[in-house]
């Protein structure tokens, strides 16, 4: 199966042009989104429909920036989702080091109850959360969100950070244990610094999901100025009928952060998730 | 299994904290255990007592299987299940076609353009709320940009009004977002696949294709069941992509959106406890089945 130059060059033409397209059918919408956000309210409900704005105004975002969506609702989810991502990562490190280094009783059975959890849905206990937070008197706050999420994030962080830490080499670890280092100290002094893209990668994992999170939010969350983006970005699509240009600049003001924080962390990232970060 | 964490000559000069040696794994793992003990099993737990029971004036009253039995006689509830299982196999299906194909397209290449894969990312990032408005607007009656595009074919009518259309919709936009994921999934696994054993392949004359579904496919099986498990959980508790995109209109009434109107809107926490119940199993039984059929190989 020798292929020729020529053939080789068609294949390549081939694949470049499916990715481009597949990379354009993944950014239009969005796209679209940002260029409708600067129009003007009468060019949004002009037919037929086109792409650019014929005159570009910021009227959109102004009226974003004077909504709750602003005041109280993005610092809100940042709150919720930082939170609760840095707490899962702190908690899922020691339990993922437990399970990839020492040998127990029932280790095995405890990562498959574990692994377990990430197939049970949020969608199943949240009527008994919502009971509980009610009862606790913990509804519109931002410390049941945090609890929640941690809960439901933490089988997804130890999964990904044992593959992980199943990769570094132990070798490292046994001199530091005979120099007295407790597990703790390993942890801390060798396991972090070796594992950083793995524990990068969970974090911004979790990070992206928790700030789009919206089941629990608009559960938990009746209070405006407790109210996270998503359940925000909701009340606006009911309030501003067809106010189209004020829902994308809302999106796009959503959109932004989490996409600035993937830009950013996208290396480790990618890395991470090449060398198999989450497999069978 | 690395059994051994300590070196011999430690483990002489530990042996006198032997007992508390035993005991660091459960120190480690206490504050996950504690929390999913609270967060995740007792919820689940309190869920099945709820479904029970009915509340009536913030009292719990005893019905036995009372909600189960209303549930099993709700045509509703049944129209929902239907609703949910075209939706999941559809995206479930696509998905993983798509991921599949777009991983080899990407396998081909030596080096990845940062640039294309942030582009190809970027549904990744958004939120099933912000998807869901962003292709409510694409597809918007009047102004949308595609509706206009595609009015032709669909004799002028909104793909809104007709209950397809409106499926349809909710179904290329939960695809549209988790095609990233999975493709990345598929990447990363068939970066793993042996250059050797590909090129023994075509030796043995194998077609590409012939190869990619002989030897690369079956090698990447169990991360397409990752793949599958994971779209099928997403796919059966979606509600976020559906309440923006179509507003809860009956076409799409899946059955977590019908657990979510039962319990929230119409406030009767008994049959959407029932319902977390029965949707818990389900999701149950389709791992168990995906799990078993991986075991088999």
């Amino acid at each position: 199966m020798v292929r020729s130059k020529r053939q080789k060059q068609f294949d390549s033409f081939i694949v470049n042009a499916l990715l481009i397209l597949v990379c354009l059918v993944s950014v239009f919408p969005v796209a679209y989104a940002l260029s409708t956000s600067f129009k003007g309210e009468t060019e949004v409900i002009t037919r037929p429909p086109y792409f650019f704005p014929r005159t570009w105004t910021i009227a959109a975002y102004e009226q974003i920036f004077r909504s709750d969506l602003v005041r109280y609702h993005l610092w809100n989810t940042f709150v919720n989702a930082f939170g609760a991502s840095i707490l899962i990562v702190v908690v899922s490190v020691p339990a993922a080091y437990a399970f990839s280094r020492y040998k127990f009783r029932g280790s095995n059975i405890l990562q498959l109850v574990i692994l377990a959890l990430i197939m049970i849905p949020t969608l199943t206990n949240l009527v008994a959360l919502y009971r509980m937070a009610s009862q606790l008197d913990l509804l519109n706050t931002n410390l049941v969100m945090i609890i929640i999420y941690v809960a439901t994030g933490i089988p997804f962080g130890i999964w990904i950070l044992k593959a992980s830490i199943d990769a570094i080499p132990t070798e490292v670890e046994e001199a530091a244990l005979i120099d007295g280092c407790g597990p703790l100290g390993v942890i801390r002094n060798i396991v972090i610094p070796l594992a950083l893209p793995g524990l990068i990668t969970t974090f911004l994992m979790e990070f992206v999901f928790y700030w789009n999170e919206f089941l629990i939010a608009v559960i938990m969350l009746s209070n405006n100025t407790m109210k996270t983006a998503t359940v925000g970005l909701l009340d606006f699509q009911r309030s501003y009928e067809v106010a189209y240009h004020v829902w994308m600049a809302g999106s796009i003001i959503i959109i932004a952060p989490v996409l600035i924080t993937f830009i950013v962390l996208r290396r480790q990232f990618f890395r991470a998730m090449l060398q198999g970060a989450v497999k069978g | 299994m690395r059994t051994e964490v300590i070196a011999p000559a430690a483990r002489t000069q530990l042996r006198s904290g032997f007992h508390f040696r035993r005991l660091v794994p459960l120190w480690l793992l206490l504050p996950s255990l504690l929390i999913l003990l609270f967060v995740q099993f007792y919820p689940t737990a309190y869920t099945i007592y709820i479904s029970l029971n009915r509340l009536r004036a913030g009292q719990m009253i005893w019905v036995g299987t009372a909600n189960f039995e209303r549930l099993f006689r709700d045509a509703n509830f049944y129209e929902s299940l239907q609703k949910s299982f075209t939706f999941v196999a559809a995206t479930v299906i696509a998905t993983v076609v798509l991921g599949l194909l777009v991983a080899v397209l990407l396998n081909q290449r030596s080096r990845f353009n940062p640039f294309y894969m942030v582009m190809l990312f970027v549904p990744w990032v958004i939120s099933d709320v912000v998807a869901g408005t962003v292709w409510r607007w694409l597809f918007q009656q009047d102004y949308g940009l595609i509706q206009n595009l595609i009015s032709p074919l669909t004799g002028g009518t909104s793909l809104y009004a007709r209950p397809q259309g409106a499926m349809l919709i909710v179904i290329l936009a939960t695809i549209w977002r988790s095609l990233p994921f999975t493709s990345l999934l598929f990447l990363g696994a068939l970066q793993h696949v042996s250059q050797e054993v590909l090129e023994s392949a075509a030796l043995d004359g194998a077609s590409r294709f012939t190869s990619f579904f002989r030897v690369t496919l079956p090698i990447i099986r169990p991360t397409v069941m990752v793949a599958i498990i994971l779209a099928t959980i997403g796919g059966l508790n979606s509600v976020g992509v559906i309440l923006t995109l179509t507003g809860n209109i009956p076409a799409t009434e899946t059955a977590s959106v019908y657990l979510y109107e039962q319990g929230w809107r119409f406030g009767d926490f008994g049959l959407g406890a029932a319902i977390s119940i029965i949707m818990f199993l389900i999701n149950l039984i389709l791992t168990l089945v995906y799990l078993r059929f991986q075991r088999e190989e």
